[in-house]
């Protein structure tokens, strides 16, 4: 394997690695507008020009392959690689609008971090603010916002419309420092994928259309979490304050999301905001279902679901539930009278966890852990039809439902109506879910759960790949985590009732099912995926303010 | 002298094949045929010939670059976007002599093997289309080009392109990007075009002029070719002449012939009772030499890069007394801010921000420090581009301003502290407006006559 030098540190790299990769590895920073990870190099901002031993011209770390025994210096290091750095960052900030007090990207824009340390920029400005180039400003792109003149014509997203989402709607047009981005006769942007344009822009350019002055990013408190919007399970940072999500952004895997994340996911939360959500556990009473604590309503339930012998208990999963919840409500269908039926799938057919809905990374399947679900064994059964059928014929006793409405599309008619009837035909139901509906009608007692977001958990890709969520807000009003309320259910001195929070149902639980085996709810945790811009990267935005 | 390029161009009827044909075109096309490209490919790298669009590359070592396999054919791009100012021979020999750029053509894609060769035109020059046209027509008609040329193994189609107007398609990966039907932005090298160029496929760029040569090096042979011009530039190399000059024009001339002799005999020397001020002497890209600096040096690549500029194109541009040099300087550095493609960031705000301080300098809001600030910005432009033009943006400005700095500064005065922003000069003084005050005075100093006076 070749070694470079880079600032006098031997760096070990496979061939053909970049010269930025490699500084990027051993944490040495070299500044970028035009290099991405996930896009192809294109060399043209000239911010992460190096001098390398032997050359006359400076080049670019990101189109430059690493050598055997090449010397790499950067602008920390080298005086000609300084001067020209700063000296590109001047051309960069001559046009500038410098409109960062309006603009949305302040607090996490490269201009900015780049001006602000002093081996690139903090130069006294050398241009008449009159004779600044004028370009386009607060351009309607449908999902994204153009501002030409923060544009620093990096080409991101012109690549990423040309070689990910495919739908190449971006182009340059003109020449010169008049070189503009323009979609085709500025109409709205179709690309499913539009949001990430705002994520690749390095600076303010494109900024959303969905979090377009909502806050400041430095009031940001950030989760690290899923996607729960298909089975993907894109890793995402949820930007949040004061107990409400302000945007969820694409954090970098490369073996599962690379840098990117659909617009449905991005803006799945809202569905979340939007729904009616249940706050306090009810109980059927003679006057129909009244609001009452979760201790009366507990003891209400671990009462009604005893007793039913000769009777099938039915016990309804959901893919939408972390891993822990559903091995918890394995558990309690354990506990249940026997013989007992547990199942998420509406018939007995195998979900198609990872067919494809589009080239990129949607899938139709719109749960995020059909896969854990299936690993953790409680797609097995004949089917919640099949148990809806029991019910009608009278063969049931006590049901446990766990329901959470999907966050991308509606609710599953056939889906819900099963439920009505499984409730319907059973002695006594419990019902845990998130949101006021219509379909449980019946039941004897609802435990309101938390959703996603509000709880930490891992769920289980279509491809296996077991990834943790954390917490991001408090659950509304009484709500709970569903594994919580499920581990209360269970009977005392039963495997799992004293656990006490997901990392040990997880390590002592789920982790003793074979195909969990290896992994550690702390390892989990390390966040082997990393967040693009590296989180290493100085960002004078956040400090001070990040942190939960 | 010897006549490489332009004897039989003097003929008014060189542009039909018959005519052409008497006086010897596509003999060498014939003599090729018959040798093995590797020879071909050796007679052309031991003649010395060197590349005449500007940069000088050898021609022969540029070929035996190229990578390439029967599956990967290699093209032969003719790069014919003249579009360096003050440089006009490729459209003369297009427009005399198109069959010997055609046989250039012919020769240098059998000597790489390709099997398509395009011929990029600039679009301006669309008053040529017809012409080459039919040139290619009478030589597709006599079995000159296509499948198995002159009944051998040997089949080559020539594409003629039409570009749209932009400096840039001149650069080669510019011209590929073009080709390609993409905006013309250069690429990264490496890869080097000779690995990896025009549609991913090894890939010659020649210049007319450097093609043009080819026949006759192969009719009288290497040796022949040696014997004109210098050891280190052999050949002859066609110069554009215009400006301030008696008989502007193109001309053939030995390489290492003396600058100055071309000036006084060629181009008849300076209008009446007007001397020899500057010359630009490769296109507006090379630095700028002053009357002094013109003696003793010759037309060659060595000897002008030892007097501090570069053979270029030979594009060569003559000021006398009566030129102001601030008002060319605009003209030229309008040229490159307007013409720069905007890929990368140093050209792209370099040029127009040198442009916008050449105008305030000439309009009377000039700057104390405008002129170390346009020598500042040329320093962070040159060598830090992806292609040349960043270079070539930078030479005029540095040279023009370090060699004629007394006419610069004379439009600093007064002005200049006044005009300093508001927010620099912390209120010395109110700014006031003096616009065109300075820039007429020099604009006005007596045109030539009968020729306009540009104002940019």
């Amino acid at each position: 394997m070749p070694i470079v030098t880079i600032d006098g540190h031997p760096i070990s790299v496979e061939p053909n690695t970049l010269i930025i990769q490699a500084a990027d590895r051993a944490g040495i920073e070299i500044p970028r507008f035009c290099y991405h990870p996930d896009l192809r190099p294109e060399g043209n901002c000239r911010m992460c020009l190096v001098h390398i031993k032997g050359f006359a011209n400076l080049s670019p770390a990101c189109t430059t392959p690493v050598t055997d025994d090449m010397v790499v210096n950067t602008a920390h290091q080298h005086d000609q690689v300084r001067q020209a750095t700063k000296g590109v960052l001047e051309f960069l900030l001559i046009n500038h609008p410098l409109d960062c007090p309006i603009c949305d990207q302040a607090g996490e824009c490269s201009l900015q971090d780049f001006y602000l340390h002093p081996d690139y920029g903090l130069h006294p400005s050398d241009v008449d603010p009159k004779e600044k180039v004028r370009k386009r400003k607060a351009l309607d792109l449908g999902p994204i916002y153009l501002d030409s003149e923060r544009c620093v014509m990096c080409s991101r997203c012109v690549r990423f419309s040309n070689e990910v989402s495919g739908t190449g709607e971006l182009q340059f047009i003109h020449r010169g420092n008049h070189v503009e981005i323009e979609a085709f006769a500025d109409r709205a942007l179709h690309d499913p994928y539009a949001g990430n344009l705002a994520d690749v822009c390095p600076v303010g350019a494109l900024t959303s259309r969905d979090f377009r002055f909502k806050r400041r990013v430095w009031f940001h408190h950030h989760a690290n979490s899923i996607c729960a919007g298909c089975s993907t399970g894109c890793n995402v940072r949820i930007d949040y304050a004061a107990n409400a999500i302000d945007r969820v952004v694409p954090r970098r895997n490369p073996s599962v999301n690379k840098s990117w994340m659909c617009d449905e996911g991005r803006l799945s939360y809202h569905n979340l905001q939007d729904l009616p959500r249940l706050e306090s556990p009810l109980q059927r009473t003679e006057t129909g279902l009244q609001p009452v604590s979760w201790e009366e309503a507990m003891l209400f339930a671990q009462d009604g679901m005893q007793g039913f012998s000769g009777k099938v208990s039915a016990v309804v999963a959901s893919a939408m539930a972390t891993n822990e919840t559903l091995w918890v409500l394995k558990q309690c269908a354990y506990s249940l009278p026997k013989p007992t039926e547990i199942d998420f799938r509406l018939q007995n057919i195998n979900p198609d966890i990872g067919a494809r809905e589009d080239h990129l990374l949607r899938r139709l399947d719109k749960a995020p852990n059909s896969r854990g679900a299936m690993l953790l064994d409680v797609g097995a059964g004949r089917g919640i039809e099949a148990m809806a059928r029991s019910a009608e014929d009278g063969k049931v006793g006590a049901v446990v439902i766990l329901h959470y409405p999907p966050l991308v599309g509606i609710d599953d008619n056939a889906r819900t109506a099963a439920f009505q009837r499984l409730i319907r035909g059973a002695a006594f139901s419990v019902v845990l879910t998130n949101t006021i509906s219509d379909w449980w009608n019946g039941a004897d007692v609802i435990f309101p759960v938390a959703s996603w977001s509000e709880e930490e958990g891992t769920f289980t890709n279509f491809a296996g790949i077991t990834q943790l969520t954390e917490a991001a807000l408090t659950p509304p009003g009484e709500a709970r985590p569903a594994w919580r309320a499920l581990r209360d259910l269970l009977p005392v001195g039963s495997l799992g009732s004293r656990f006490a929070t997901v990392e040990q149902i997880f390590d002592r639980g789920v982790a003793a099912i074979s195909a969990f085996e290896g992994l550690h709810y702390a390892t989990l945790a390390s966040r082997e995926a990393t967040v693009y811009p590296p989180e290493g990267r100085k960002s004078y935005g956040q400090e001070g303010f990040a942190g939960r | 002298m010897t006549k490489i390029l332009s004897e039989q161009a003097e003929y008014p009827d060189q542009q039909e094949l018959t005519a052409a044909k008497r006086r010897g075109a596509y003999e060498a096309w014939h003599q090729v045929l018959a040798q093995r490209p590797a020879d071909v490919i050796g007679e052309v790298a031991d003649s010395g010939l060197r590349g005449r669009g500007g940069a000088g590359f050898p021609t022969g070592r540029k070929w035996r670059f190229l990578q390439f396999d029967a599956e990967r054919p290699p093209y032969l791009l003719c790069n014919a976007d003249e579009s360096e100012p003050g440089t006009f021979k490729d459209h003369w020999l297009l427009e005399r002599d198109p069959h010997r750029v055609i046989e250039g053509i012919l020769i240098a894609a059998y000597a790489i093997q390709a099997r398509e060769a395009f011929l990029y035109i600039r679009g301006e020059y669309a008053s040529l289309l017809p012409g080459i046209g039919r040139a290619l027509e009478e030589a597709r008609a006599e079995g000159l080009i296509g499948p198995n040329v002159l009944s051998s193994d040997y089949s080559l189609d020539i594409i003629v392109v039409v570009g749209a107007g932009a400096y840039i398609c001149g650069e080669e990966t510019g011209l590929m990007e073009s080709l390609e039907g993409k905006r013309a932005y250069p690429r990264v090298r490496p890869p080097f075009p000779a690995v990896r160029g025009f549609n991913g496929r090894p890939t010659v760029v020649n210049n007319v002029e450097t093609l043009a040569n080819l026949p006759w090096i192969i009719h009288h042979g290497a040796e022949a070719f040696r014997a004109v011009g210098t050891s280190d530039s052999p050949g002859t190399k066609l110069v554009s002449l215009s400006g301030c000059i008696s008989r502007p024009g193109v001309y053939e001339i030995p390489m290492g012939y003396p600058l100055q002799q071309l000036l006084e005999q060629e181009g008849g020397g300076p209008l009446p009772d007007r001397s020899f001020k500057a010359v630009i002497p490769g296109g507006t890209s090379v630095p700028v030499l002053t009357a002094e600096e013109i003696e003793g040096v010759t037309i060659d690549f060595e000897s002008m890069r030892q007097a501090g500029t570069l053979l270029g194109s030979g594009g060569m541009i003559v000021f006398d007394d009566s030129v102001s040099m601030p008002p060319m300087l605009r003209a030229i550095s309008h040229f490159y801010a307007t013409e720069s493609c905007g890929e990368c960031t140093p050209c792209r705000e370099g040029t127009g921000w040198m442009a916008a301080i050449v105008d305030r300098l000439l309009d009377g809001r000039s700057q104390i420090d405008d002129l170390d600030r346009l020598l500042r910005i040329g320093n962070n432009i040159e060598g830090r581009t992806i292609c040349g033009l960043g270079d070539a943006a930078v030479q005029p400005v540095r040279s023009f301003v370090s060699k004629f700095r007394q006419e610069f500064e004379a439009l600093l005065h007064e002005s200049s502290i006044s005009n300093a922003p508001d927010w620099q000069t912390h209120g010395h003084g109110p700014r006031t407006a003096r616009h065109g005050s300075v820039a007429d005075e020099i604009v006005r100093s007596e045109p030539v006559a009968g020729r306009p006076t540009y104002r940019w």
